[in-house]
């Protein structure tokens, strides 16, 4: 300790998707704000070091990569965002340890550094509604979210027209529509199969996906240059990030201080006040301690970091864990399933074609479990949502087949055959069972604990996941597809990318971490608005609703704060 | 209780590798290819523009340049041995494959060089060209003739044709002037003749 003592009206924990948002509303809200990032200090543009190389480019990049990526990347490299092009926004595995029972992998995919995973993230942002709020309670799986769509829909409209969200409106109850720049366009095969699918389904649609890429200048950002390669970095703006959006936007106010490699080992809390105080802090480079003080403490850290750094926050009055009375920190993980559904052929259009790289693909909004009469009955509990996108085959067919020579050559200038793939994303239920804790030996270099994560997905899920290639194949027959097939691929949970559930919100203080503000039940200063305070999971991509979550929760906080509640 | 790496197998990771290529490009690489694709392997050059191979002895070079050239020759455009694939492959052995399949990719060209000798009579670089077309299209014709797609262990010629697809559509020559190229289309236009764009996009 250099007895430094730094105090600030608010901490935040965490700069990725929702840290930004915490920041940039803490900020613009009048009050001064730390943000603490565990990784590096990335800055937008100048950092993205790969963003204009082309192919050709890579030359000097390539030695060993294959026993690097098995050595220090065997679990971020199966990310389907990494590559060499995008290897420096994850992180090295055999620094950043955790734990997992034999046989129950969950892959952990994480992104130290200033903006997080907002630099690599898949940019899909869905509306819940009141279908995903209110399946706890239908069910009986889980505890009731303490909120409803009502609640959280004019933050949605907040969130979107600061980020940007392209897309279709549809008039779907159960996927709200929002305040979205103009579509993406679709291709030729893709309308063909859209057509085909909703004249031989009714009640299924098939729309483009909603995406936090630009189809026009927004905010002071341009507009996306469809090269379809994000995770490199935008100078351009193009999609939403902390480093392109929020982090600007809070520095702007003059309120903002950004501290990066600063590890949060853990929220200190002051029994005679009932309150958290401030943070923990450990340099990631020097490994020297310091502390942070704060009247107002949000934790973004991610669904696992934050869950690992309130379970080592224990003091007498909370031994197993900062706010856990419930004793619920750290339970009820979740992910979706993904990597099944079908693929298969669409003939004709030979003499169509694209321009340009959109950066996303299609989607068939979840149609089974609707509560709609006559619908089908299924043997699973709630949906799916399947993720599309077709295009023509390129030059690397040539190697599927033989043939060489000018023949070869003369074939391959053309492209091939026009390929569909449909694939399902389904919600996961909130289990007990899969919960995370904190090693008891062994820790990391900084001397906190390993996070041990125990999940793996239910008879649910895998039910949900046999539906998904039977309709997909479905769908795609119907809709006049040839060679169509089915795959599965069996990612383990963490596969997605979309965990959450740790510090799960809910009306009962006895059941739940988090109350209807994302405020701790027990820390009335302390909040958490990133992955970890969801109650359910939704087949959706969750982040527009942890960005709204994290809006929605500042306003609270500053409120209470100036009624002096806090 | 295991630390996290103790996963998957690494197929799972080339696997996934593959499927991302699959998806953008339609077609089906191997894993290494892949994995050296995502790693940018390719040609390395001293500051002095000399080169010098690593994996490769200079007579395998140039076993591997001629076959290249045969895969994918120069027409109205260059060809492989133009956009120096033989180079990228040298790399990809040499940085990128685990010794194993350099080894079974050494081994195939020794293989084919054998056959040579016994088709022609002479090595493979010495044959006439047309002897040595005969030879790869015999090569070609039995690798995917086999077990094809799920065999352990890819015929050497479906290594030697994909690399050097790899090799050369995504060198400058192979993107640019055999393919078309727009490093920023600036928009996305989902539905356009294909007149109008000419040629398949590279990437």
């Amino acid at each position: 300790m250099g007895g430094v003592i730094e105090s600030y009206d608010a901490i935040v924990v965490g700069s990725g998707i929702t840290g930004g948002w915490a920041a940039k509303e803490l900020c613009e809200n009048g009050l001064r704000t730390l943000v603490l990032e565990r990784g590096r200090h990335v800055e937008h543009g100048k950092d993205y070091v790969t963003e204009w190389w082309q192919p050709w480019q890579f030359a000097h990049r390539g030695r060993g990569d294959q026993q690097l990526y098995e050595r220090d990347y065997p679990i971020q490299s199966k990310n389907y965002a990494f590559g060499e092009a995008t290897r420096h926004f994850f992180v090295n595995d055999r620094e950043h340890p955790y734990v997992t029972p034999e046989g129950k992998p969950f892959r952990w995919i994480r992104g130290y550094q200033l903006g997080g995973r907002s630099l690599i993230w898949g940019r899909l942002c869905w509306r819940w509604s009141d279908l995903d709020f209110g399946a706890n309670l239908r069910d009986g799986h889980g505890v009731d979210w303490p909120i409803r769509y009502k609640d959280l829909a004019p933050w949605y409209a907040y969130v979107e027209r600061f980020v940007g969200v392209s897309g279709e409106r549809l008039g779907l109850a159960h996927l709200p529509d929002g305040e979205f720049l103009p579509p993406w366009e679709l291709n030729c095969a893709e309308q063909v199969v859209k057509q085909g699918i909703e004249h031989a389904f009714r009640g299924r649609h098939m729309t483009i996906t909603r995406v936090a890429n630009l189809t026009q200048a927004h905010n002071g950002r341009g507009a996306c240059q469809a090269r379809n390669q994000c995770a490199r970095g935008c100078s351009f703006g193009g999609y939403f990030s902390s480093l392109s959006a929020t982090l600007p936007a809070a520095r702007k106010t003059g309120r903002l201080t950004v501290v990066t490699d600063a590890i949060v080992h853990s929220v200190m809390y002051d029994e005679r006040t009932d309150r958290a105080t401030g943070v923990r802090v450990i340099d990631a480079n020097t490994k020297a301690t310091r502390e942070y003080f704060g009247r107002l403490i949000f934790l973004c850290a991610s669904t696992l970091g934050t869950a690992q750094i309130l379970l080592n926050s224990t003091s007498p009055r909370f031994p197993t864990g900062l706010a856990n009375s419930s004793g619920q920190l750290g339970h009820n993980l979740m992910d979706h399933i993904s990597k099944a559904g079908a693929r298969g052929t669409v003939p004709g259009l030979e003499d169509k074609y694209v321009y340009g790289r959109r950066p996303t693909g299609t989607y068939i909004p979840r149609f089974r479990n609707l509560g709609m009469p006559g619908e089908a009955k299924v043997a699973f509990l709630r949906g799916y949502g399947i993720q599309a996108g077709a295009g023509r085959q390129a030059w690397s067919r040539g190697a599927d087949a033989p043939g060489l020579g000018v023949e070869l050559k003369q074939r391959l200038r053309e492209p091939g055959p026009w390929g569909i793939s449909l694939q399902g994303y389904g919600e996961c239920l909130p289990r007990h069972e899969n919960y995370v804790d904190l090693d008891p030996e062994r820790t990391d270099q900084w001397g906190i604990p390993l996070p041990r994560v125990h999940c793996s997905w239910s008879e649910n899920e895998r039910a949900i996941r046999e539906d998904v290639k039977t309709q997909a194949a479905e769908m795609l027959e119907a809709a006049g597809c040839t060679n169509v097939e089915t795959y599965d691929e069996d990612g383990p949970p963490g596969f997605s990318v979309h965990e959450m559930g740790t510090a799960r919100m809910g009306r009962d203080p006895k059941t739940a971490v988090l109350n209807a503000h994302n405020q701790a039940h027990d820390v009335p200063n302390l909040f958490v608005t990133d992955g970890a305070c969801m109650t359910s999971s939704s087949c959706v991509n969750p982040s527009l609703t942890y960005m709204a979550l994290t809006a929605r929760a500042v306003d609270y906080a500053v409120s209470e704060l100036k009624r002096h509640n806090l | 209780m295991t630390q996290s790496s103790n996963d998957a197998q690494p197929v799972i990771d080339r696997r996934e590798a593959l499927r991302r290529v699959t998806l953008l490009l339609g077609g089906a690489l191997s894993a290494s290819t892949v994995a050296g694709v995502l790693a940018g392997c390719e040609a390395r050059r001293t500051p002095d523009g000399a080169w010098t191979p690593r994996a490769l002895t200079s007579e395998q070079v140039e076993l591997v340049a001629a076959v290249a050239e045969h895969i994918l020759p120069e027409t109205d455009t260059p060809g492989a041995r133009a956009a120096l694939v033989h180079r990228f492959i040298d790399a990809m052995l040499a940085e990128s494959y685990p010794a194993e399949e350099r080894q079974r990719f050494l081994t195939g060209l020794g293989d084919m060089d054998a056959r040579a000798q016994r088709s022609c009579g002479r090595a493979f670089l010495r044959c006439a060209t047309q002897e040595q077309r005969a030879v790869l299209d015999q090569l070609d014709h039995e690798a995917f003739a086999a077990a094809g797609d799920h065999a352990a262990t890819p015929p050497f010629f479906r290594t030697m044709k994909e690399l050097t697809l790899v090799g050369y559509y995504t060198s400058e020559i192979g993107a640019t002037r055999e393919l078309r190229h727009a490093p920023v289309p600036g928009r996305f236009e989902g539905c356009v003749p294909l007149d109008r764009i000419g040629r398949a996009w590279a990437v």
